[in-house]
């Protein structure tokens, strides 16, 4: 031991290591080594407060807050040593507890193998250094506390330039399905959020069920890193980064598709995606991490990871044993929740921290808005569709009206001079023997007035609401008395007529004149198409229809098909084509099914023919 | 001999109607609009009339109520060109309603159902 330390020495040297830029680990190193070197001891350490067990004379110590010296003439009483600390047990020894206020910061402990004593103004000494040692751990704390703040600061105003970047992306449109896109993009880019994988559920209130709308995420590790590599090569700034992503979608991922197909009834309480709805809160689950843990207590949809969490749908969407941990955020609109964001790590595997979950909450709240104006901009953009549709469909029934009523006068004054033209070529036709050439003059007439006859009658019955007599009718009967109407047509050959119609058969009610017309037109028109050869097909069946029963009346030609082109317009009066059928028949056949409250198809194949079916309520 | 009175305003129609049924073996006076048929209606007294809706002056339905006043169960044939009363007049005292139409068969056949002769 050097028996005269120089304690200016000591001090000055304490003292610049306190000021130098060392770290705190390599100050107290060096302090001790100095201490050490001054006093000539043989051990100089600082014991930590985790290294000071309880119960034992050190922890006693440090409750007192007063130094202990040990040597030649005093004695310490070893009861209170636990096993531990009997090492500390030297021949002379002193413990000087370092605090700052109430905080133990450790004890400094300076041993010598000798029996000897401390000298005053060794004692006083070491109780300097400690102060210096004391001021020394202090500011490297204070340093440490703020240098933490400061980084919190900074990833604050990371975390705030990020959702800026984010929100600014999402102001860029109203489009629904683009804003969904953006906001799952945001949260699994990298320098978004940076989950691997975000699916989107909507709220469906009327049917209470939550309904998967889109996902982004790889479908594979490797993918997950061809597109993180990617993504890393590009340097544009966040937001357009974001706006120009969304136009190269991974819609046809099979995650998305996944995720589109499902549905997911709200009365699943115990149900993750269900609780954070009903909950209003974020959850963030934790997977046990065990293969049987995965086997045991599937839900009824089939996910074997609903155990005790709930009922993660990661069965369908991942198939993939390692997911482990994924976290829930409802989607806010304003005041209610109109959907769910689930985000996983499925392919880094990075856990998901609370302070994560904060990030998400705080964006999907603003995402949640922008969605909920998409949706509403796009009901707005519904509504005013259907306005525009109904201004059309007035505008057109307005000039349908008078359209109508300009035909039904010129209709009336053309009425009677034909009546009597058709009258007396009749009249002319039983005069002229059947060898005669004038013969085929006064058929020809005959045939072209009975035409006329059948436009006017047409547009009357287009053009005038008749008042319906509805009663009952057995529509095989109707139907019959059409081919008995046309029987010319019928009888004509070079045409076969199939009749399949069913034995039982229920009633259906209806005006008789109106519904007879449109059957003979239906069926006039199948003949027409066929021009003079083929088969004519005429079936009639009892259906069922979403609980309703129907009588299905079925004409199938083999004629030459509806141009495509014209198919749209076949049911629009006063469309003319050079299609001889497009004239008023279909429209009034329309027009008669649906006052009927019944329904009709076309099954149209260009080149082979077309089926008209058509449905009427069943009594 | 049927006695069949054609009360219509178009000259071509009475005529066509008056060949068609004299050659059915019906004898036939013509009116050419209700007033005239009201007067010629005690001098010929008709086994029935074939009457129309539209004509200047007296109209169909006028005459017809005219007419039911003193002939409760004389057939009377509705024959317009148009079938838009044919709901009001089948609630009147018209026997039948027959759209105008260059075949004639469906006419000819009504009259001899009314009058009783099929």
């Amino acid at each position: 031991m050097a028996p005269h330390p120089d304690p200016y020495d000591l001090l000055k040297s304490i003292i610049h290591l306190s000021t130098s830029s060392l770290s705190t680990e390599a100050k107290l190193d060096r302090m001790l080594q100095s201490i050490s070197d001054a006093l000539g001891s043989d051990r100089c350490l600082l014991l930590k407060p985790g290294r000071i067990a309880e119960n034992g004379f050190l922890s006693r110590l440090a409750s007192e807050k007063r130094p202990l010296w040990i040597g030649e003439g005093s004695s310490f009483g070893k009861g209170e040593v636990l096993p531990e600390e009997e090492d500390l047990l030297c021949p002379t020894f002193a413990c000087v507890p370092l605090y700052d206020e109430a905080t133990l910061l450790g004890i400094l402990y300076i041993a010598f193998l000798e029996n000897r004593k401390f000298s005053p103004q060794e004692t006083d000494l070491i109780l300097l250094i400690a102060k210096e040692m004391e001021a020394a751990i202090r500011n490297a704390m204070a340093y440490y506390e703020t240098s933490e703040i400061a980084r919190e600061h900074e990833k604050k105003v990371k975390q705030f330039s990020t959702l800026w970047e984010l929100n600014k992306a999402l102001l860029t449109t109203v489009n629904f399905e683009r804003i969904v896109q953006m906001t799952l993009t945001a949260i699994t880019i990298g320098d978004g959020l940076g989950f691997n994988r975000a699916m989107l559920f909507m709220v469906n209130e009327k049917r209470r069920i939550l309904e998967g709308m889109m996902a982004v995420g790889p479908d594979s590790a490797e993918d997950a890193g061809r597109i993180w590599s990617a993504l890393s090569q590009r340097r544009e700034n966040l937001s357009d980064l974001i706006t120009q992503l969304q136009t190269t979608p991974e819609s046809d991922s099979v995650l998305n598709s996944i995720v589109r197909g499902l549905q997911i009834s709200l009365e699943h309480e115990q149900c993750i995606l269900c609780r954070t709805v009903l909950e209003g809160r974020p959850f963030n689950i934790r997977l046990p991490h065990s293969d049987e843990a995965w086997l045991q207590n599937r839900c009824e949809r089939g996910c074997s990871l609903g155990s005790e969490v709930g009922c993660y749908v990661g069965q369908h969407l991942g198939r993939d044993p390692r997911v482990y941990s994924f976290a829930t955020v409802p989607l806010w609109g304003k005041g209610k929740v109109i959907g769910v964001i689930l985000v996983d790590n499925l392919y880094n595997q990075n856990p998901i921290t609370e302070e994560d979950l904060h990030f998400l909450s705080m964006f999907t709240n603003q995402a949640g808005l922008a969605i909920e104006n998409a949706i509403l901009y796009r009901n707005l953009e519904e509504v005013h569709r259907e306005l525009r549709e109904a201004q059309a469909l007035l505008v057109h029934q307005e000039k349908m009206v008078a359209l109508g009523e300009l035909s039904t006068n010129i209709a009336h004054e053309i009425k009677n001079p034909l009546v009597a033209i058709g009258g007396f070529a009749r009249r002319l036709n039983r005069t002229i023997t059947d060898e005669s050439h004038e013969k085929k003059y006064t058929e020809t007439i005959i045939k072209e007035v009975a035409r006329l006859e059948r436009i006017l009658d047409d547009i009357e019955t287009y053009t005038h609401d008749d008042s319906l007599t509805f009663e009952e009718w057995d529509l095989r009967h109707i139907v019959e008395e059409c081919l008995a109407m046309l029987s010319e047509e019928v009888h004509a050959g070079g045409i076969q007529l199939v009749k399949e119609f069913a034995e039982e058969l229920p009633k259906v009610k209806g005006d008789y004149h109106q519904l007879k017309h449109a059957f003979s037109n239906v069926i006039s028109n199948a003949y027409q198409a066929m021009n003079g050869k083929g088969r004519l097909s005429i079936r009639i069946h009892p259906v069922s229809k979403d609980g309703s029963s129907f009588v299905r009346v079925e004409v199938e030609d083999t004629g030459k098909g509806i141009d495509p082109e014209n198919l749209h317009n076949i049911f629009n009066p006063f469309y003319s084509t050079k299609d001889a059928r497009l004239g008023l028949g279909l429209p009034i056949v329309h027009k008669i099914i649906i006052s009927h409250r019944g329904q009709i198809e076309v099954d149209n194949h260009p080149g082979e023919g077309v089926n008209f079916i058509i449905s009427l309520p069943a009594n | 001999m049927k006695r069949i009175m054609v009360v219509d305003d178009e000259e071509n129609i009475r005529f066509l109607y008056r060949e068609e049924l004299e050659e059915e073996g019906f004898v036939v006076e013509l009116a050419e609009n209700g007033q005239e048929a009201l007067e010629k209606l005690p001098l010929f007294r008709p086994d029935l009339i074939t009457l129309d809706i539209k004509m200047p002056g007296m109209d169909g339905i006028e005459t017809l109520k005219r007419i039911r006043e003193t002939e409760r169960n004389l057939p009377i044939v509705i024959c317009s060109a148009y079938g838009e009363y044919k709901q009001d007049l089948a609630t009147w005292a018209s026997d039948a309603y027959v759209v105008k139409c260059a075949d004639l068969t469906e006419l000819k056949t009504t009259i001899r159902r009314l009058l009783r002769l099929l």
